[in-house]
């Protein structure tokens, strides 16, 4: 350090993560390949050839065409077409754009359920603990799936397909959000447990902090490491979880796809020998799902604080 | 009016199988400016008296009884808000390491800033442009620089003196400084100990100094307190204290100093240690160890008797005075 004033990119460059993700091959290789998927899905309305949801641009006599390089193919469907003549291409363009947002979506609803709870739970301690907990208890003790498929098949009974359609994916966001923050409540809670008893903690309260900014300011900040490696590979969970609530027809209706519903789709057909309608889509959700856990456990090698503190 | 003025203090700790008794009847007071040592051995209760002034001893311990009266108003009786308002503000605490007791995450300038803006209402730049003036005052170097930088890029020098920046913010009145050059190098220890005398004197502040060296407690206090197994034994001006203990552990403690004794002779030391609070002795704790214990020591705590200007809880040093006394009138 050279200068009196270090930027925060200049420490970026300079700490232990960035050094760790230089030398790390599968890391770097698995963070190209999500960028790239998330950079496509986010420009998605740029780079498809196509609008899927478009019914006017849908041609039915373009149904089940098979992918460039196969005989009956056509060049304006590189990936061929799905049973309703939907250009595939964009299609998963469109369906990896629905999958991350909700991924996205239902981690950041778990993580702010999680932190909130867990934090308000590790750091007062006593019956708010106890009650929190045994409510994160019950909430665990249901699979997520099971909760998905009752509270998504009421709410399709209660508003009819086509309104269904509009709220599916806040629907999906929700469901797989609220099922599963018991996972990141407990593990903040566990850090929290263990941040409060240092000294620092002391000294902000000797400081005549209040005890929401000790929680918030002070104690959440020294739990971030875990919740980050959790967080990631949450991530991969929601999307498998909303492709597999796709897959039983409970997830994104077929009119804005998703890689679940797509495949689901194309399950439908493949008997038939159009496997390219299941099969692309279901490689694209490898190896998204793939290179997500890659990074998960990579985070975790790396904020792993009894391998590496600071 | 005393500035600090601690009242008949009991602090318990509510355990399994009843309480233990930490802190029992402690008395004490604190004027503007002075500065006021504490020392005992290790569970003597030091550390738990300076927490039950600010009113925040961790569960399961409790203040059972007593008043700790601040410009006249109790802080065992305040509310929360009321108490947050006086922590750090008008009182401040330094810890022993100053390894622990900075927020790992966050920059030194951040929890600066931040401690000032929890009480005062001003701007974030007015409020680093007090926390550099701290910094300055406490001599690191480069102070600017500082601000910007986390705990773990310090020495632990550094830190400390960053953590007396910290108590110095607010410009409280008290500062109660636990242990404070414990864990650092004995070189550095003399510097921050300078340091935190210097600035006391200063700014006028009020010192409660805690700590097991009598030598700092000598150099630094104008008035020190002997504690053992929560209470305190011996209280008074520091120098009369350090060249004439009335109490037989007063005085083990000061012939234990290794300046007291003779080359190649063992160090003396008080045999026994000291008792646990589940089994503190029936009369006064330090019977079992004192040389001049008779039956009367086992059986009930003695009371303070004044001995030139020290308080001293000792049925053998009352005996003394009274016996000098009876002297005084036969020759008369």
């Amino acid at each position: 350090m050279t200068t009196a004033t270090v930027s925060r990119w200049d420490r970026f460059r300079e700490s232990f993560f960035w050094y760790s993700f230089k030398r790390d091959k599968v890391a770097i290789a698995s963070f190209a390949v999500l960028l790239l998927m998330v950079l496509a899905a986010v420009f998605a309305p740029l780079l498809a050839p196509a609008d899927p949801y478009d019914l006017a641009q849908i041609n039915i006599m373009n149904s089940e065409l098979p992918p460039v390089g196969m005989s009956g193919a056509d060049p304006a469907f590189p990936l061929g077409t799905d049973a309703q003549g939907r250009d595939l291409l964009s299609t998963i363009l469109y369906g990896t754009r629905v999958s991350l947002m909700i991924g996205f979506g239902a981690v950041i609803l778990q993580a702010f359920l999680g932190i909130l709870f867990g934090l308000l739970a590790g750091y007062l301690g006593g019956k708010v603990d106890a009650v929190l907990m045994r409510i994160a208890d019950v909430q665990l003790s249901f699979s997520t799936l099971m909760v998905a498929i009752i509270v998504g098949a009421v709410f399709k009974a209660s508003f009819g397909n086509l309104m269904f359609g509009e709220i599916a994916i806040y629907m999906l966001i929700f469901i797989i959000g609220v099922a599963e923050w018991p996972q990141i409540a407990r593990t903040v809670r566990a850090s929290v447990l263990a941040e409060k008893k240092k000294e620092y903690v002391d000294a902000a309260k000797v400081m005549g902090f209040g005890t929401r900014r000790i929680m918030f300011r002070h104690i959440l900040p020294n739990t971030l490491s875990p919740i980050f490696v959790i967080a990631t590979v949450q991530i991969a969970n929601a999307i498998i979880s909303e492709a597999a609530l796709s897959f039983l027809g409970l997830g994104m209706p077929e009119t804005q796809p998703s890689l679940g519903s797509l495949i689901k789709s194309g399950f439908d057909y493949i008997q038939s020998g159009s496997w390219w309608i299941t099969l692309i889509p279901g490689l694209v959700l490898v190896v998204l799902v793939l290179v997500i856990n890659l990074l998960g456990d990579w985070l975790r090698d790396v904020m792993n604080p009894r391998l590496y503190k600071g | 009016m005393a500035l600090l003025e601690v009242k008949n203090l009991d602090v318990r700790f509510a355990v399994r199988g009843g309480d233990l008794t930490a802190l029992r009847g402690i008395s004490f007071s604190l004027d503007k400016g002075e500065r006021l040592g504490l020392v005992g051995e290790s569970g003597a209760g030091k550390s738990v008296a300076a927490f039950s002034i600010l009113n925040l001893i961790a569960q399961p311990g409790y203040i059972a009884g007593g008043q700790i009266l601040f410009e006249g108003k109790d802080l065992a009786a305040m509310s929360e808000r009321e108490l947050r308002k006086i922590r750090g503000n008008r009182i401040a605490m330094i810890f022993q390491d100053p390894m622990m007791t900075l927020n790992p995450v966050l920059t030194i300038g951040t929890q600066m800033v931040e401690a000032i803006l929890a009480h005062r209402n001003i701007s974030k730049k007015e409020a680093r442009a007090i926390a550099l003036d701290r910094l300055q005052k406490v001599q690191i170097p480069s102070p600017e620089k500082r601000l910007d930088q986390y705990p773990h890029e310090l020495s632990g020098g550094m830190r400390q003196r960053v953590i007396i920046a910290i108590a110095l913010l607010l410009d409280p009145e008290i500062i109660i400084a636990d242990e404070p050059t414990t864990a650092l190098d004995v070189t550095i220890q003399a510097e921050i100990m300078d340091l935190l005398l210097n600035l006391c004197e200063q700014e006028n502040v009020a010192l409660m100094l805690i700590t097991h060296d009598l030598g700092v407690v000598s150099q630094v206090t104008q008035r020190m307190l002997v504690m053992y197994s929560g209470r305190i034994i011996e209280q008074g001006p520091t120098r009369e204290i350090i060249n004439d203990a009335q109490h037989p552990y007063t005085q083990g403690l000061i012939n234990a100093l290794p300046q007291m004794g003779e080359p190649g002779e063992r160090l003396f030391q008080i045999p026994g240690s000291m008792p646990s609070l589940k089994n503190v002795p029936k009369g006064c704790p330090f019977h079992p160890r004192c040389k001049f214990a008779t039956e009367q020591c086992k059986q009930a705590m003695p009371e303070y008797v004044r001995s030139g200007n020290v308080n001293v809880a000792c049925y053998e040093v009352a005996n003394l005075i009274e016996q000098e006394k009876r002297m005084q009138e036969a020759e008369s």
